[in-house]
């Protein structure tokens, strides 16, 4: 059904996280009770599943428009006060609660959504993906008939305008990178969509594949006009099965419009748009890894002497770009470079998506504009910390980037600001950590992570990893020695500069700036056998503070291993034998009666 | 490729000349300054440049990077210094590492020692370790068509094998690997008539005229499909002797 202006449209945000707390289920149950309701005699109604919304922390969601009501944690159970409500006063129950505690109804109200700017973003969560009318609808496919009438270079130079840069973490200006791989007269060339999204905790490209897969085609076609491909290939990562799925059939459904195929909107050019599934290996998202796993070989990386842009796909003229990159091209072409410029900094233009994740109250999907500072994105679009606790840290850029401490709250978000820190804007992942999050049990969890996925062919990464991992697993179970800070930063920083890739040459960037920023809690645990944060077990003891303790049971109930024990109304106690050091009792302790301690006896 | 222009540069400030695009190792070599590597082998196109050994550091118009000799192009005029401060403690802690994971290699050892490698004993040793994966063994065997091994996992899991630790069909016993390996890390048993590797055993087959050792079953019956010829029964010497023989016979008819 094609929509049409007036028409009241009910969105159920279907993105993979809502999905996993049953938003299929939410969109069947309300298509059910609009039947059983009969509203459609009356109303003229669409509901649509989506991309993701973007708060996922208040997921499921469901948005009516033109109304703009938008509701959090829906259920099935919800669906009939939903629909019976249409056309009336909205749920109060379902609105958000604001920090004052408030009930708003628009999307723009909640400080979640107030501050950002959707570019990459901008039809994801508000239109039905597989519908191709529904992206033409919002300007979709314009900018690609406006490159259509412009040479190679014009496109290149009206991207170079914007001063968009690549997204993927390395922000190389993308006109750049298209106008060195327009200049190899060598053909044919091909132009690859960097869908590898592997870092923990992020989400920006699968959301975008999955919520507006056309934009990102639409993308492709430019970038090949400009670069005069004729092919391209999305490289998916396995896991993202519903953004490759959606992929496929906005492939085919392009191809079925004309917009791909051998005479591109009758403009007698062609693209051919293929997908590759990554196996799973984080390194695959290194450009000339990624190159080599769809070849069929090894996904190792080589010297990058040679680049892509002159030697990259089976030894031919490749562009790579990311996703987020290829979604913001459509807009750049359709809005001009001007418009796009407008937005961000002096350096870094246009916006950049996160997904915030970790102690943050709002969880989600968000997009700012480029130099937006850390305090804005963490306290008015996230809300602030957990249970209002003291921030410690927030760690960007995945295993490669940085933990950032307080002091630079308020440094702009960028891509040149960041570095000069000691940390990396990366692709967008940001994981908020407080006072609970021991530093160096993080270094370590990164570093882990970085030993089973480096390809291990060379010795800085693979050799500098492996005894990293050791010295920080000592120094979090209390075999920390005098000069292991020192030892870390000597071989961190051969890694930066000797390794092969990129993965190489930041994965000591955890350990060294959680020292740069955080060497009182590493000579903590060296110097006094001690864990600040309360999270290394064999540093951490638990007891329960008599004075504050108000007998109240939630520990107990709280605690898996049962160390706990005390009357009602009366002090609890918790049994060091027993204890595991999970934490769970200090979370859920109402009156800060829960202590940490250092190492049991 | 175009023409290739020449560049002059200077390496430890010794000024050089080169064609565009030639290897900074390669040009080095020519002018007597040897870089040291371990992944690098002659016998191959193609350098790996994974054992970091032979990094140096590059100045162009001011700005100096730290690169790997062995596969860097140089393109335009530059400085390059191969024993720079950086270059020294880096090329020290690489080799202190590789110390570290091949202990048992002989050359390892004493290299790390000849560059003066920290000793760092805080540093975990991997017992027996020999191989410093640099590849070159896998390298050897791809480009014979073989392709019986390979690296396998990855991080620091990664290592080299045969095709989920079996021994594998398609190795042909000719020791290629071992041959190339810098630290004598691929264990064989030759004996007179056997040979064994990757987990098989192999029959040595000697010249029907002189007896030598010809090599084994499978490689001499690999080469000889790939050069298209019948399979021999003598060996290259004997084989030398009998067309001089004939060759000689000819002209005395002459």
């Amino acid at each position: 059904m094609t929509p049409t202006p007036d028409m009241t449209k009910i969105l159920v945000c279907c993105g993979t996280g809502c999905i996993a707390n049953g938003s299929l289920k939410v969109a069947r149950a309300i298509r059910d009770e609009i039947v059983a309701q009969g509203v459609a005699a009356t109303l003229d109604l669409l509901v649509e599943e989506t991309g993701c919304s973007g708060m996922c922390e208040g997921g499921p969601i469901v948005r009516i428009l033109p109304a703009d009501i938008m509701y959090y944690k829906v259920r099935e159970r919800g669906a009939k006060d939903i629909v019976a409500s249409l056309g009336g006063d909205p749920l109060k129950r379902l609105l958000f609660k604001d920090a004052r505690g408030e009930r708003v109804t628009a999307q723009s109200e909640n400080p979640f959504y107030a501050a950002q700017v959707k570019i990459a973003l901008r039809n994801v969560g508000l239109i039905d993906p597989l519908s191709i009318d529904e992206y033409v609808a919002r300007g979709g496919y314009e900018g690609l008939k406006r490159a259509l009438a412009m040479t190679p270079d014009e496109i290149i130079t009206e991207v170079e305008r914007s001063g968009v840069r690549g997204k993927g973490g390395a922000g190389f200006p993308t006109g750049r990178k298209w106008r060195t791989a327009a200049g190899y007269d060598n053909y044919p060339k091909y132009i690859v969509c960097n869908g590898d999204e592997g870092d923990p905790g992020a989400f920006m490209d699968g959301s975008t594949l999955e919520g507006d897969p056309h934009g990102v085609i639409e993308g492709m076609v430019i970038g090949a006009l400009a670069i005069q491909a004729e092919e391209g290939v999305f490289y998916i990562r396995d896991e993202y099965a519903l953004a490759r799925d959606h992929v496929q059939r906005a492939i085919e459904a392009a191809e079925r419009a004309g917009i791909l195929g051998d005479d591109i909107l009758g403009s007698g050019k062609r693209m051919k748009l293929s997908i590759v599934r990554g196996g799973g290996a984080f390194v695959c998202g290194e450009s000339t890894a990624l190159m080599a796993s769809i070849e069929g070989r090894v996904g190792e990386p080589r010297a990058k002497y040679i680049r892509s842009a002159e030697r990259g796909l089976f030894n031919q003229p490749t562009v790579l770009n990311n996703v987020e990159t290829l979604a913001t091209i459509p807009y750049i072409l359709k809005e001009g470079a001007d418009a796009f410029a407008s937005v961000g900094t002096e350096t870094s233009k246009g916006t950049k998506v996160f997904a915030m994740v970790g102690k943050v109250k709002h969880t989600g999907l968000v997009e700012v504009p480029m130099g937006t500072t850390l305090r804005t994105l963490i306290y008015d679009i996230g809300g602030g910390i957990i249970d209002d606790r003291p921030f410690k840290a927030v760690q960007t850029g995945g295993p490669s980037g940085g933990c950032i401490p307080d002091s630079l709250l308020d440094l702009p978000v960028d891509f040149d600001t960041l570095k000069k820190y000691g940390a990396m804007m990366g692709s967008g992942g940001m994981i908020v950590m407080d006072d609970y999050n021991c530093m160096v049990e993080v270094a370590r969890y990164y570093v882990n992570f970085l030993c089973e996925e480096s390809c291990g062919k060379c010795t800085p990464c693979r050799e500098g990893l492996r005894q990293m991992h050791a010295i920080l697993t000592d120094i979090c179970e209390g075999r920390g020695e005098q000069g292991d800070v020192e030892l870390l930063e000597r071989i961190g920083a051969t890694m930066q500069d000797a390794s092969l890739c990129a993965l190489g040459k930041s994965a000591a960037n955890p350990v060294l700036s959680t020292i740069k920023y955080f060497r009182n809690e590493y000579e903590a645990h060296i110097d006094e056998r001690r864990c600040p944060a309360g999270v290394c077990v064999k540093l951490t003891e638990f007891t329960i503070d008599p004075e504050a303790c108000t007998g109240c049971g939630a520990c107990l109930r709280a605690c898996p291993t049962e160390a706990i024990s005390g009357a009602v109304k009366e002090t609890h106690v918790i049994d060091s034998e027993k204890c595991i050091v999970c934490g769970s009792c200090r979370e859920v302790c109402r009156f800060n009666a829960v202590v940490t301690e250092g190492r049991r006896a | 490729m175009s023409t290739a222009k020449t560049l002059s540069l200077t390496i430890d400030g010794t000024p050089c000349t080169c064609e565009s695009g030639e290897y900074l190792y390669d040009v080095a070599k020519r002018n007597g300054i040897l870089i040291p590597v371990l992944c690098r082998s002659d016998a191959f196109e193609d350098h790996r440049a994974c054992c970091r050994v032979c990094i140096v550091e590059v100045e162009i118009k001011g700005r100096r990077k730290v690169v790997t000799a062995c596969v860097y192009p140089v393109e335009q005029e530059c400085a390059v210094y191969t024993n720079s401060e950086k270059i020294v403690e880096e090329r020290a802690i690489v080799l202190a590492l590789l110390a570290k994971r091949a202990p048992e290699s002989a050359e390892i050892v004493a290299m790390a020692r000849y560059y003066k490698a920290p000793e760092l004993d805080r540093l975990v040793e991997l017992d027996g370790g020999r191989c410093i994966l640099c590849g070159r063994c896998v390298q050897a065997c791809e480009s014979l068509g073989t392709g019986a091994i390979s690296t396998i996992n990855r991080g620091t899991e990664k290592e080299v094998s045969t095709p989920y630790h079996n021994p594998s069909l398609a190795c042909v016993g000719c020791l290629s690997c071992a041959n190339v390996c810098p630290t004598g890390a691929i264990p064989f048993i030759q004996a007179p008539s056997t040979r064994s590797i990757w987990g098989r055993d192999f029959e040595v087959l000697s010249c029907e005229r002189c007896g030598a050792p010809m090599g084994t079953r499978e490689e001499i019956a690999y080469a000889a499909k790939k050069a298209g010829m019948e399979t021999p029964v003598i060996c290259d010497a004997c084989r030398k002797h009998e067309i001089a023989d004939s060759m000689m016979g000819t002209y005395r008819l002459v």
